[in-house]
């Protein structure tokens, strides 16, 4: 028995000595890395990362590396003089895999965005959680990001005695805004209207939603014309705070009354009115679309779509048409549609950032958010000012900065602030900070200028290891070949041809 | 005076007259005399995409992107320039507006054998105007900011709609250039240095010093008279250098461009290159065709690197941001290979396998101006003024040169095999194999070693402006399939599975990971952080290539085994 082991893990010593099991694992990894390049070309680098190089068996190609390596670099004991260059070279390898390894356990990988004036000390990472919140109970449980297809049957998740199940997901997700007719008591109805808007001046046919509840959501202004939806109730002042500022705006209102009917009163420019009735019989049609010429100068028609005299907010969540290439604040986040299992008709759309309360059969409440993972730093970072270059002449980029302080507490009053030093982080330049540092990554594009800006945060515990591999590997290459070129017998060479 | 003449035919039929001109000035004059007079005008600073460079500059910009080619006919771009500012009328009925994809003539209802168009024609064109109309519309939205500062948000490139939006920028330009929108000539006047100028558009409303003297160039242009011409170039010449910021710093660097520009060093080089190759192969044993082979081969790489530090003496930084720039590094870098192991090893076929491909690369850089932008253009924000990305992007570059030449030793090997399986395996044969073998190992040394450092350098690189070592981006993990497939191969070789015949075929084989790291990563594939060099097209021309070499390959290894076989019988 015991020589059968032995014979056994002679076997696989040989085995993992072997440079055959080199060359394969070799030949391997690069077919495993283009195949991963060319999923991240059809599809995004986040499908990339999850199949490959996320994933554990391409941790184990690496480990499996590391050991080959280190079982040759063993087989040659006792090392003489002429090894080094080739022990050099391997330990090197070897370095470079144990600090990347190091820095996948112990490393951290954020960003922080902070505006002109503010201080900001939460790192948020690339990991996603979902938070549970009851009065003081809070609990917080991964949720990491998954590629399409989504339709997976995802484990409930228990939180005192609620629940949870997530019944869909989107991996890459827009928001598709739509207001429901209603019955919950508790969510506030207001008449909603939805319109298309034919013969816009830029080309498309924008559709929009009205909806009386919200002044933010009951006027909106599409080049000159302001569009606007309110109640016989309100007077016309109390739906739009906004003054147009004393350019002229061509006016479209849809008003109801009290028993539910709609018409519209629109009102030019010059300021020639016009009103109408809406007939609700006409909107069912949906053969016939209901189209207004509001009588301005401007060729604009307006398709009135769906009228829901008390309408609640409902948005949900649909995988994005195009995807967007390359980096950028604009990358789709993922959306989650939730439900409490004992309740399923409290069931919400969730989008990343987003936090909703549900309301369990007993009517318990819980408050459920979908945010990215965070780290709060032992001190906060003040952006004093954010600074862009463009080339000359052009509106192109040439180099932006971000002009930082280390800030120890919140409470500080203005002239205490403004004492503490600055940095100033670059493109190329970064800061280090107690263990971490800070980079110039991003900034949010504003008009006329941005003022937030993204800095992205790191603690790698793994470079040291990384940095000194490196060296050994490329010194060990080097006089490798030297060895080599000056090892080697001179090759008869024939006469030139 | 040829100019003269010919401008007092040209004030009857403007258009035809001018080209009429041209032609005469091309066939009966020296280039000198052109220069005389066009001098001052080749040196007006103008800024334009980004940076100040001289009119000549300018002028070839403009017209590369208009027609897609070098040269309109036989004009000489400044003249050019000033031609069609004079004469908007006449150069709209000139076909000089490039379409190169048909698929765009048919969306546009044009014919579809033709490629260019009078700017006439498509302002008349109802499909093209609304598409236009379009792209403004749209066009901005779309818009969005990158850490590497590039417009990132795109999709999948249709060709396309691509070209379409390249033919709007075309008309654009041309409409710019002639409305005087295109054209800065007035700095600011509080001498900021990234201030923008204002255009000889914006001296419409406020005339400027710039203006009036830009205004006399072209009334003199039109009126024919070559003093006043010349008197007036080098008025607004030095109008603009007196009122520019930091004047003295760049007008060396001005000089340098025209210079650059009239010398086109890398189309002479790739002339003595593809000289001294077949020189090299054909030379022999004659001692006169082996000295001229040196010679031109001595000639080529000085041109060449002149070439390279014009300019990267204009640019103010090595010249490898782009495919073109890199095809001029990575030939250099083949030349100097090829000399260190010519040292050791005094082979013609060395030689004669790096001068023929440093000049086949040069030519491929040359001859499509569409596809390798030969244009200096300023640098990203994450690329700038950073001491470990030259490193890193030269040394990572330069390694291809290395392949590049193990990959051309390799195939003259592969033609031995050849050789052998149709005449029998002589000794000289076997020794020159042998060599071969020997040659393209050591060039494939070179290489491993410079693609380990460099893609480390790119991680130190990383690791210092974005704070991680390695992020599996495409450009970075296409660097490591490379060197992992060359390592495969040379710990293949090592153990001696990897013979003197599969050596060679796999260096070859290998090389196509390469060019996919340097070509395809960009062209192909599209993703990825390093979009700062990213770009469309040559895809049939990099395919045709690798199915070439696959083709070859597959038959010299037919070719290998069925003589194995027989001597196996025999």
């Amino acid at each position: 028995m015991l020589k059968k082991i032995e014979f056994s893990l002679e076997k696989l010593w040989s085995i993992l000595i072997s440079l055959k099991l080199a060359v394969m694992v070799i030949a391997s990894l690069a077919i495993t890395l283009a195949t991963a390049t060319v999923i991240e070309s059809s599809y995004d680098s986040k499908t990339a990362q999850y199949y490959v190089y996320r994933a554990s068996w391409f941790y184990g190609l690496l480990t499996l590396l590391g050991l080959n390596i280190l079982a040759v670099a063993l087989s040659r004991l006792p090392w003489k003089k002429k090894h080094i260059p080739f022990l050099m070279a391997h330990a090197g390898i070897l370095m470079i895999l144990t600090g990347s390894w190091l820095t996948y356990i112990n490393g951290l990988d954020g960003s922080l965005r902070i505006a002109e004036g503010e201080v900001n000390s939460a790192v948020e990472l690339d990991q996603h959680v979902l938070v549970f919140k009851r009065g003081e109970d809070i609990k917080t449980t991964p949720f990491e990001w998954l590629p399409e297809p989504a339709t997976r049957n995802f484990k409930p998740i228990n939180f005192d005695d609620f629940k949870v199940r997530v019944d869909r997901y989107v991996s890459d997700a827009e928001a598709k805004i739509q207001f429901v007719p209603s019955t919950d008591p508790t969510l506030k109805a207001a008449p909603a209207v939805q319109i298309k808007i034919l013969g816009a001046p830029m080309g498309g046919a924008p559709e929009l939603w009205l909806w009386a509840g919200d002044p933010g959501w009951a006027s909106q202004k599409m080049g000159l014309a302001r569009f606007l939806i309110r109640t016989e109730a309100q007077s016309d002042l109390s739906v739009n705070p906004e003054s147009s500022g004393g350019t002229p705006e061509a006016r479209f209102d849809f008003v109801v009354s009290k028993n539910g009917d709609l018409r519209f009163e629109t009102t030019s420019i010059r300021g020639e009115k016009q009103t109408g009735k809406i007939s609700l019989a006409s909107l069912q049609n949906k053969e016939e679309p209901v189209i207004i010429n509001p009588g301005w100068k401007m060729p604009i028609r307006v398709q009135v779509k769906r009228f829901v005299p008390s309408g609640v907010n409902l948005t949900e969540y649909v995988p994005v048409k195009i995807k967007p290439v390359g980096m950028g604040s604009a990358i789709p986040q993922p959306a989650i549609q939730i439900s409490l299992i004992k309740n399923p008709a409290s069931k919400l759309w969730l989008g990343l950032g987003d936090r909703a309360d549900f309301t369990d059969v007993d009517g318990s409440k819980v408050s459920i958010g979908y945010f990215p993972k965070r780290v709060i730093l032992p001190y906060g970072l003040r952006l004093r000012q954010f600074e862009m270059k463009n080339n000359p002449g052009t509106m192109d980029p040439a180099a932006y900065s971000s002009y930082v302080q280390v800030v120890d507490q919140i409470q500080k009053s203005e002239s205490e602030l403004n004492a503490i030093p600055t940095h100033h982080i670059t493109m190329n330049e970064p800061m280090a900070e107690r263990g971490y540092t800070f980079y110039q990554a991003s900034y949010i594009p504003e008009a006329p200028r941005p003022t937030t800006t993204i800095l992205s945060v790191n603690l790698d515990p793994g470079r040291a290891l990384k940095y000194w591999g490196s060296i050994l590997l490329i010194l060990g290459s080097m006089s490798l070949y030297l060895s080599k070129v000056f090892q080697r017998k001179k090759v008869k060479e024939p006469v030139a041809v | 005076m040829k100019f003269l003449k010919g401008f007092r035919y040209a004030g009857v039929v403007l258009s035809l007259a001018l080209m009429s001109f041209s032609f005469a000035e091309e066939q009966s004059s020296p280039h000198s005399l052109s220069g005389a007079f066009l001098n001052d005008l080749r040196l007006i600073p103008v800024q334009s995409g980004g940076r100040i460079k001289p009119f000549d500059e300018f002028a070839r910009e403009t017209i590369l992107a208009l027609t897609g080619s070098r040269s309109y006919q036989s004009f000489d771009p400044s003249e050019m320039l000033i031609s069609m500012m004079v004469n908007p009328k006449a150069w709209s009925q000139e076909k000089v507006i490039r379409i190169s994809i048909p698929e765009v003539n048919q969306q546009l209802l044009l014919d579809p054998s033709r490629k260019f168009f009078t700017l006439e024609e498509l302002m008349k064109n109802n499909a093209f105007l609304q598409y236009a109309e379009g792209i403004r519309s749209n066009g901005m939205a779309a818009e969005q900011v990158t850490s590497t500062g590039v417009n990132a948000v795109s999709g999948k490139k249709d060709p396309r709609s691509e070209e379409l939006k390249r033919v709007v920028d075309r008309v654009e330009r041309f409409q710019g250039l002639v409305t005087g929108r295109l054209w800065a000539i007035t700095p600011p006047k509080d001498k900021a240095l990234d201030g923008a100028w204002s255009t000889l558009a914006d001296a419409m409303a406020s005339p400027s010093e710039q203006s009036l003297a830009v205004v006399g160039l072209l009334k003199s242009y039109l009126e024919g008279n070559v003093d006043e011409f010349k008197t007036s170039a080098a008025k607004v010449r030095h109008s603009i250098e007196d009122s520019m910021p930091g004047f003295e710093q760049q007008k060396s660097k001005l000089l340098a461009e025209v210079f650059y520009n009239r010398l086109r060093p890398f189309l002479q080089a790739m002339i003595f290159y593809l000289c001294a190759g077949l020189m090299w192969f054909f030379a022999g044993k004659h001692a006169f065709p082996r000295m001229m082979a040196k010679f031109l081969t001595l000639a080529a790489v000085m041109v060449h690197a002149i070439g390279f530090g014009l300019r990267c003496y204009v640019a103010g930084r090595p010249p490898v941001t782009n495919m073109y720039e890199s095809i001029i590094w990575v030939s250099l870098g083949v030349m100097l290979f090829a000399s260190l192991l010519f040292i050791k090893n005094r082979q013609v076929v060395l030689m004669g396998t790096a001068t023929f491909l440093a000049g086949l690369a040069l030519f491929a850089a040359d001859s499509a101006p569409m596809v390798m932008d030969p244009t200096i253009r300023p640098l990203v924000p994450v690329l700038r003024s950073n001491y470990w990305l030259t490193i890193h992007v030269l040394t990572i570059t330069i390694s291809y040169g290395a392949f590049m030449l193990a990959m051309g030793i390799s195939n003259v090997c592969l033609y031995f095999f050849t050789r052998a399986a149709k005449e029998g395996e002589s000794t000289q044969i076997s020794q020159r194999i042998a060599l071969l073998n020997q040659l393209a190992y050591r060039a494939l040394m070179f290489g491993t070693v410079l693609l380990a450092a460099g893609t480390i350098l790119g991680g130190v690189w990383a690791d210092y402006s974005w704070g991680r070592f390695w992020g599996w981006d495409p450009k970075e993990v296409w660097a490591l399939i490379a060197l992992l497939a060359y390592m495969a191969v040379l710990h293949g070789r090592y153990t001696g599975w990897v013979g003197k015949f599969a050596f060679p075929l796999w260096t070859v084989i290998c090389f196509s990971t390469v060019v996919m790291a340097w070509y395809g990563v960009n062209f192909v594939l599209g993703v990825g952080l390093h979009s700062y060099g990213f770009s469309a097209g040559g895809q049939a021309f990099v395919t045709g290539f690798i199915a070439l070499q696959a083709l070859y390959c597959i038959y010299v290894a037919i070719l290998h085994k069925k003589n194995r076989s027989l001597e196996a019988h025999a």
